[in-house]
């Protein structure tokens, strides 16, 4: 996918949907799937589809993304040439404004002048999918849309995308509106927020809106524009999963668990890049009983591991019991001691004398 | 080290010939180890955790897979703007082109290289050992006795003595006699194929062995005993802790089950002293609700729906449902497919036990390395 920058804007608006968790880290930073963070899922989809120019708008928490990303050597962008942008915010920075992202856009403005590609990828990292970026792309230059969405058709009985953004689309395969989904229609077009735009557009959209001062975050821009520059749809067909608070943050990470779900999401479009730890192997004493888990590097265990996520060198005492539960890196499980439904975060000890059981939200 | 300016020269074109099938297109150090290691990753982790900044890897037996894996030593943080890696293969020159002869043949040839980086000291390391070792410990030692050759022993037991290259010291630690696979060994300080020489000292000797016709260029059987003979500052650095060479199937096979007992005393585990190797970044090992793990160690990307019970999995093996696994080896993405049972086995990269197919018994005496074309009983 030559002549395509991408961009990850990281937006801390979700942060307070996941209590401690963010607390020193954005939503886009969050453990995922036993070794990854949120955010590997997009900058490898978007190395392995070939984008060589990446721009990341880290949000406020820059601790976390900076020691996760560093140079960008895990995803092959510690470049000569193009390669890994990482923008923090500034510190007092006149431009800024206490709501929205636009502002952000636009005084980077002359990273996105200033490179050599014609187009744009903007993805938001609070879905998880592994797109075909390279036929989304396609349609992109097929179509000569000035603005691409990318969506899913969605069967959503049980409301896990409510609140999540819900498009029309015109017969034509034109976007008709964008609105916020409320839960009244069991099946709609649930928008993945992620977009191609042409630069010269995108360039013209932001500049307007600072001008007329007439939106505070891009989506918004973009949306007032969407009769007076081509905007069409691109259909995204696999499993997806939104992660918008702590509920189906832990109901990602166990869709996981299923293996078609383990497939697409590790072995589909590429491998999946991460910071690697140089943990050895993960060692099962005689008496672990592990069963329907995903067990990373590093670890030692002993005790009863039952449907549970398991990041890298976490250690798990004899006859303590894990179940439904997200273990992140280095947490210590002692002997004896009972965990049940729960998130346990980075170097966390649980003695035997814890309970924790709970029934997530 | 400033001052002490040391090249190591890590000796990485051994064949390995009684490893069989394992070293049928890699050399021996490229030889996967330990869940997610090579071999050459043990000396080459150590170097890098003690300090080492300039390497030169001899590569020469199918050098195609160890090149690969080593790159330009980013894994190691031999990547480096002064000194780092080098791969150092055989060259042709003005006379032609010339294979490495012998362990001390190799360095002579290398001797250019030596004098560019110009160290005080030159590390010479075998590619071929399992252990974990601060050598900046060792050339210490090697400036504190003044020596002009430190030799690293370990003590083994009596009655393999004679299988080993044997030291006879006096009570400061210097080398009295050097004797190789003696019959009637006088001590049990086998070296381990790790020496440090003052450069200077190395270059003379190395120059006049390659002058003698009838030397076979070779540490152990050569130059060592030359330099003794010559009555050189020569001392035994004894070496405690793990050090395993594996030479045959058998002892590869025992290093790798060494691995599940609790008291390993090579413990992969410490934060202090890592191995660093090639990461693959593959995901999760993923163990299903049917199966069993017992004492085993599983590396990145595995599926396991099977009964694994004191075995080593490397990446991406896949052990199916009702397949078992006791007591084996199992390297990069192999298949174990559904009813299959592999006892007292290693079983190499890619193969696939077919459906219900039997390998090993589970108490039997025999280990079994298996192979696309073939099983090798030992």
């Amino acid at each position: 996918m030559d002549n395509c920058m991408g961009i990850i804007s990281f937006s801390n608006d979700l942060d307070k949907n996941f209590g401690t968790l963010c607390n020193h880290r954005p939503a886009s930073m969050l453990p995922v799937g036993g070794r990854y963070r949120l955010i590997d899922f997009f900058l490898s989809n978007m190395v392995n589809h070939e984008i060589s120019t990446i721009g990341v708008f880290t949000g406020t928490k820059i601790r976390s993304v900076m020691d996760h990303i560093g140079s960008g050597k895990p995803w092959d962008l510690n470049r000569r040439f193009k390669g890994l942008f990482v923008f923090p915010p500034l510190y007092d920075d006149h431009t800024a404004k206490s709501v929205g992202n636009i502002h952000l856009f636009h005084s980077n403005e002359s990273f996105f002048s200033n490179s050599t590609e014609e187009n744009i990828f903007i993805c938001n990292t609070s879905m998880l999918y592994r797109a075909d970026l390279e036929a989304a792309y396609d349609y992109f230059k097929e179509t000569d849309a000035d603005v691409t969405l990318i969506y899913i058709k969605v069967n959503d009985p049980g409301g896990r995308f409510i609140n999540c953004d819900k498009i029309s689309i015109k017969e034509d395969g034109r976007l008709d509106h964008l609105g916020t989904n409320l839960g009244t229609e069991e099946n709609f077009n649930l928008f993945l927020g992620s977009v191609f735009i042409k630069k010269s557009v995108y360039l013209k959209i932001v500049r307007d809106a600072i001008e007329k001062g007439t939106a505070n975050y891009l989506k918004e821009a973009l949306m007032n524009n969407r009769r007076k520059f081509k905007f069409n749809t691109f259909e995204h067909l696999g499993h997806v999963e939104s992660i918008r608070n702590i509920k189906n943050y832990f109901d990602a990470n166990m869709s996981l668990l299923d293996s078609d779900v383990y497939k697409e999401i590790f072995a589909s479009h590429g491998t999946v890049y991460t910071k690697t730890k140089d943990e050895p192997s993960t060692f099962y004493r005689d008496d672990a009983k592990v069963s329907n888990s995903l067990v990373a590097n590093g670890c030692i265990l002993d005790g009863n591991i039952q449907n549970s996520i398991i990041f890298r060198g976490v250690k798990v005492g004899k006859n303590a019991i894990v179940k439904n539960s997200i273990l992140m890196q280095k947490a210590v499980i002692e002997d004896n001691a009972v965990i049940v439904n729960a998130i346990v975060d980075k170097f966390t000890r649980i003695e035997k004398t814890s309970y924790k059981k709970s029934t997530p939200k | 080290m400033k001052k002490e300016k040391v090249v190591a020269m890590l000796l990485a074109g051994g064949q390995g010939t009684r490893l069989k099938s394992l070293t049928k297109n890699v050399a021996k150090p490229a030889v996967p180890f330990g869940g997610k290691y090579r071999i050459i990753d043990f000396p080459l982790s150590n170097a890098a955790n003690s300090g080492i900044t300039d390497i030169g890897i001899l590569t020469q037996y199918k050098p195609f897979l160890l090149n690969e894996h080593i790159g330009i030593g980013s894994h190691w943080d031999f990547d480096r703007n002064a000194g780092g890696l080098r791969i150092l293969s055989p060259f042709a020159g003005e006379a032609g082109g010339r294979w490495y002869q012998g362990t001390a043949n190799a360095i002579y040839e290398n001797m250019n290289f030596i004098d560019h980086v110009n160290p005080n000291y030159v590390l010479i390391l075998s590619g071929d050992h399992i252990y974990k070792m601060d050598y900046k410990k060792m050339l210490d030692y090697h400036i504190e006795k003044q020596a002009h050759c430190t030799i690293s022993v370990i003590q083994v037991p009596w009655d393999e003595a004679s299988r080993f290259g044997i030291m006879d010291t006096d009570e400061f630690g210097r080398i009295t006699e050097f004797a190789e696979k003696p019959e009637k060994p006088k001590s049990n300080l086998a070296s381990m194929g790790i020496y440090i020489f003052n450069w200077d000292a190395l270059k003379a000797y190395l120059e006049k062995d390659v002058k003698n016709p009838d030397s076979s260029n070779d540490f152990g059987k050569d130059i060592i005993p030359t330099m003794l003979a010559d009555k050189n500052n020569m001392y035994a650095y004894t070496f405690e802790g793990y050090w395993k060479d594996v030479g045959t199937v058998r002892s590869y096979w025992e290093a790798n089950m060494d691995l599940l007992s609790d008291d390993n005393e090579l413990n992969l585990y410490c934060r202090e002293w890592r191995i660093f190797t090639k990461n693959r970044n593959l995901p999760p090992q993923y163990v299903t609700d049917q199966a069993v793990v017992k004492n085993s160690m599983i590396n990145e990307g595995c599926i396991i729906d099977g009964h694994l019970e004191k075995s080593i999995l490397f990446s991406e093996v896949r052990v199916d449902k009702g397949a078992k696994v006791y007591n084996s080896v199992i390297l990069s993405g192999a298949i174990i497919e559904e009813g299959a049972k592999v006892c007292n086995a290693v079983v190499m990269e890619g193969v696939r036990v077919k459906k219900g197919e039997v390998i090993g018994e589970e108490n039997g005496e025999h280990v079994y390395l298996v192979s696309k074309e073939e099983i090798i009983k030992d």
